[in-house]
């Protein structure tokens, strides 16, 4: 038993800079791999929906527009996203078609707003390009 | 003249103007030492360094939805935040800060007004009681109870503290005593311990950590406040803070030579020596953890209370020596 | 006279929805009922409708504070249905971020007792110095919460030498910072007033009632997975069991803080012995039949995981039993003595995860013994209608 055995700590902080950060005005960078919001790079997609298909959240939505002109459409519902990451592993092009950045203030007032949507010509520059969905297996890791 | 004196003294200076005033600014001053002992920021944005916080905070809640609760006994319920800030602010009328005559006692200033400062600043506690007993909650009833409870603890050992310094000056109104240990200041030195016993036992009256028992958010929610709202909610903030103001001027003007110098040179030392006080009150709050209201009335009998009669024989023998 | 006070399920002291309904006498606590199922999700339900690895992220959100424990445990267990041993260093890595999990826990447990207790600066305190661990956490894996680091086969990302000797500088600051909130803890007098013989829980009480975790090893029972049946890398690593035999809340605090400390030392041991090669192996996309039962020392206590598979590429059923629910029990015992002030205390000193603890409710009838399903738009048209027919309360009854 010590009576005031926190004081010296406490006045120590009195004459310190405060160690929390006046959040809006001023940021603290993330580190890098930072798992933000997730993107698609339209021209690498190969159709293969093994992001849509390991998407814990069904966060990924991938329709044909035009099945003849293999002309298809990925909207990301940010709103359900739960940043994961999963899509990203899941994606088995090289480079990768679905990517990760850091942003993480994307909160909005409607949740049709946090839709984002590509309507793009599937890729075929991939030599052992599988064929929409394989049933196999995906790489995990 | 002298009508403009007292209208001003009503009013103005101490009266309700400076002590809203005042009192925010103590407010946002508690705050501020409270998060900075926290290395935290505190009030940050609401005029320059936050100062503002405190009025937005007021001005916040007066716009707030007012709920009675059906069963709660409406008048006392609605009158009682009114009359404790009355209370509290006619407390802080009898300061000595300016405007007495050590020679010809005033209304403001006369023999016993340390008796009756202490009398108003025992009403605030009954007030929140009724508050408390009025809004028929479960949880404001236990914060009622407690409020009483730890009123028999800590309003002896400050009335004993404040005995003291008193007893040594050979005066029951408070100018006078400011005014004998601004004579003598080598004789505030044997009341520091009556000058300790004062500050924990204010810290309970102001129902501060570790005091904070009626108003216990972790434990019974709101406490003595549950029911109220908006306004009253206000109102009594309001007379928390005022009440913070007064005993901490009370404390000023009996232990640490009162505020002498006329108005200016007095305003100066009033606005230093609250706030040191408020300052020990605060790093008080930061200093501990709430501990229990059978603690709490342990503590004052076996501590508070034993350790302000030792000071009380110290301050007898002390003054047999002088004379 | 007696009354019952209400403690939740909307309470400062709860940060989740549970009713605690304490009989009081003044300021004593003379019975004490819980009640759950304010917070129930159907997470057992949603995971049959997902793949394995869609799982992995949900089993993760079924705690914010471990949710590492409940991916991990899930993920133990379906590597063992797959029969898959994942990579040295893909453990390594997995059971790495489980201990830097454990001590944020801690730390976060440390200050909610001290908010409890209405020591706010203590509270302050030790969440800084919990930005530490959060801090490597989101460097390791990504994220600070979820730290989703765990595949089936091994984990995601790997580490490289920098965050290794960054990890080992962050252990450093939060140990000596630990052994400061220890002295600060056990020797604030107005703190140790409240913790100290507060919440009682003999240890003939806690087997009987089957406590885990921390609050089971502060009467004296020193039960950790880890030890009794070393998982993964636990064997191949150095640590104790620490226990208290004062079987309070302050024996529950020595216990957290000495456990932050062997955590330390397991992490070191970790970092220095991290082997080299693979991360993750590779893994088919189903489970062969069978069921598995996968156990898990988190930071409050067993986690338990049974996953049974039909050959799918999804569980049949996932069933969980998170620690606070074997907790439940020996709370309400502890409960039973003391005052209203300890109630916060008494409750937090579990370290309860509510919504890790709810599961499916089953309505039996009091007088028939039949159980009923209600569907959750039948109960909110039975609320709608009953809140509608309700007659308006114009005189309440003031028991005093």
């Amino acid at each position: 038993m010590r009576i005031a055995a926190f004081l010296p700590e406490l006045l120590r902080s009195l004459f310190k800079k405060p160690n929390t950060v006046d959040y809006p005005f001023k940021k603290l960078a993330v580190p890098e791999g930072f798992r933000g919001t997730p993107h698609l790079d339209p021209d690498m997609c190969i159709v293969c929906r093994a992001c849509e298909r390991d998407c814990p959240a069904e966060a990924i939505e991938i329709t044909a527009v035009n099945e003849a002109e293999k002309r298809f459409r990925m909207v990301i519902h940010n709103d359900r996203c739960i940043h994961c990451g999963q899509c990203v592993d899941s994606c088995p092009t090289v480079p990768k078609a679905m990517r990760i950045d850091s942003l993480f203030e994307i909160a909005d007032d409607s949740r049709h707003k946090m839709k984002e949507d590509w309507v793009y010509v599937r890729a075929v520059i991939k030599p052992k390009a599988p064929a929409p969905a394989p049933a196999g297996e995906s790489p995990n890791a | 003249m002298a009508v403009l004196r007292t209208l001003l003294y009503l009013f103005v200076y101490p009266g309700l103007l400076f002590l809203f005033a005042y009192s925010t600014f103590c407010e946002w001053f508690d705050r501020k030492v409270f998060a900075r002992l926290q290395n935290r920021m505190g009030p940050t944005h609401t005029g320059s360094f936050g100062l503002l916080q405190p009025i937005a905070d007021f001005i916040k809640l007066l716009a707030k939805e007012d709920v009675v609760p059906a069963a709660a006994d409406k008048g006392l319920f609605r009158v009682l935040p009114a009359f404790g800030l009355a209370v509290v602010s006619a407390a802080g009328l009898l300061l000595p800060v300016w405007n007495f005559d050590l020679a010809v006692p005033s209304f403001t200033s006369f023999q016993g007004d340390l008796i009756v400062l202490l009398y108003l600043l025992s009403l605030p506690t009954l007030i929140i009681f009724l508050a408390a007993w009025s809004s028929t909650n479960y949880f404001s009833s236990i914060g009622g109870a407690r409020v009483l409870t730890m009123l028999f603890g800590y309003e002896v050992p400050l009335f004993l503290a404040v005995l003291s310094p008193a007893i040594l000056a050979g005066s029951w109104r408070l100018a006078e005593i400011a005014a004998f240990y601004q004579a003598k200041p080598l004789l505030i030195l044997p009341n520091l311990l009556a000058f300790a016993i004062a500050v924990v036992a204010v810290q309970a009256k102001l129902e501060r950590c570790p005091f904070d028992i009626p108003h216990a958010e972790t434990e019974i929610v709101g406490g003595t406040f549950t029911e109220f709202s908006g306004k009253k909610l206000a109102l009594f903030r309001l007379m928390f803070d005022i009440e913070m103001v007064v005993s901490s001027g009370l404390l000023a003007a009996v232990f640490l030579g009162g505020f002498p110098g006329g108005a200016l040179v007095g305003f100066a030392h009033l606005v230093v020596k609250t706030l040191f006080v408020i300052f020990l009150l605060s790093l008080i709050r930061a200093l501990t953890s709430r501990i229990r209201i059978d603690q709490v009335v342990t503590l004052a009998w076996k501590y508070l209370a034993p350790l302000a009669v030792l000071q009380l024989l110290i301050i007898i023998l002390l003054k047999g020596l002088l004379s | 006279m007696k009354f019952q006070i209400p403690i939740g399920p909307q309470h400062p002291a709860l940060k989740e929805p549970i009713s605690l309904r304490m009989t009081v006498e003044g300021e004593v606590i003379v019975d004490a009922d819980i009640r759950l199922g304010y917070n129930h999700r159907g997470v057992e339900k949603v995971a049959e409708e997902k793949n394995w690895t869609q799982n992995l992220y949900l089993s993760e959100r079924i705690c914010g504070i471990c949710s590492h424990s409940h991916s991990t445990c899930y993920v133990q267990g379906v590597e063992k249905l797959m029969d898959i041993a994942p990579p040295p260093r893909g453990m390594y890595i997995r059971y790495l971020v489980s201990e830097l999990e454990r001590v944020h826990s801690h730390l976060l447990w440390l200050g909610v007792a001290g908010h409890e207790a209405g020591f706010d600066s203590f509270f302050m305190y030790t969440w800084r110095d919990r930005e530490v661990v959060m801090d490597l956490l989101e460097m390791i894996t990504g994220n600070r919460v979820h730290y989703a680091i765990n595949a089936v086969g091994g984990v995601r990302r790997d580490l490289d030498d920098l965050q290794k000797a960054k990890v080992l500088e962050g252990v450093k600051i939060l140990r000596e910072r630990s052994v400061y909130y220890f002295r600060i803890g056990a020797s604030e007098p107005s703190f140790v007033a409240r913790i100290a013989g507060v919440g009682v829980l003999p240890l003939e009480k806690a087997v009987a009632l089957c406590a885990v975790g921390p609050t089971a090893r502060a009467s004296g029972w020193a039960r950790d997975v880890r030890k009794e049946d070393p998982y993964a890398v636990y064997g191949e690593l150095e640590f104790d069991v620490p226990t208290a035999d004062t079987c309070d809340v302050l024996g529950r605090v020595v216990v957290r803080v000495k456990e932050l400390l062997e955590s330390y030392k397991l992490i070191e041991q970790m970092i220095h012995k991290l082997p080299e090669g693979p991360i993750a192996a590779k893994v088919p996309r189903k489970a062969k039949p069978g069921e598995v039962v996968s156990r898990y020392e988190a930071p409050r206590g067993e986690n338990l995981h049974y996953i049974k598979s039909n050959g799918t590429d999804k569980p049949e059923r996932l069933k969980v039993r998170a620690p606070t629910l074997a907790n439940y029990p020996a709370t309400v015992e502890m409960l039973r003595s003391g005052f209203i002030a300890d109630i916060p205390l008494i409750f937090a000193a579990i370290d309860p995860c509510i919504c890790c603890a709810e599961r499916a409710v089953v309505l039996t009838s009091a007088r028939s013994g039949e159980e009923s399903i209600v569907r959750l738009g039948d109960l909110r048209r039975q609320a709608l209608e009953r809140h509608q027919k309700a007659p308006l309360k114009r005189n309440a009854v003031w028991p005093f």
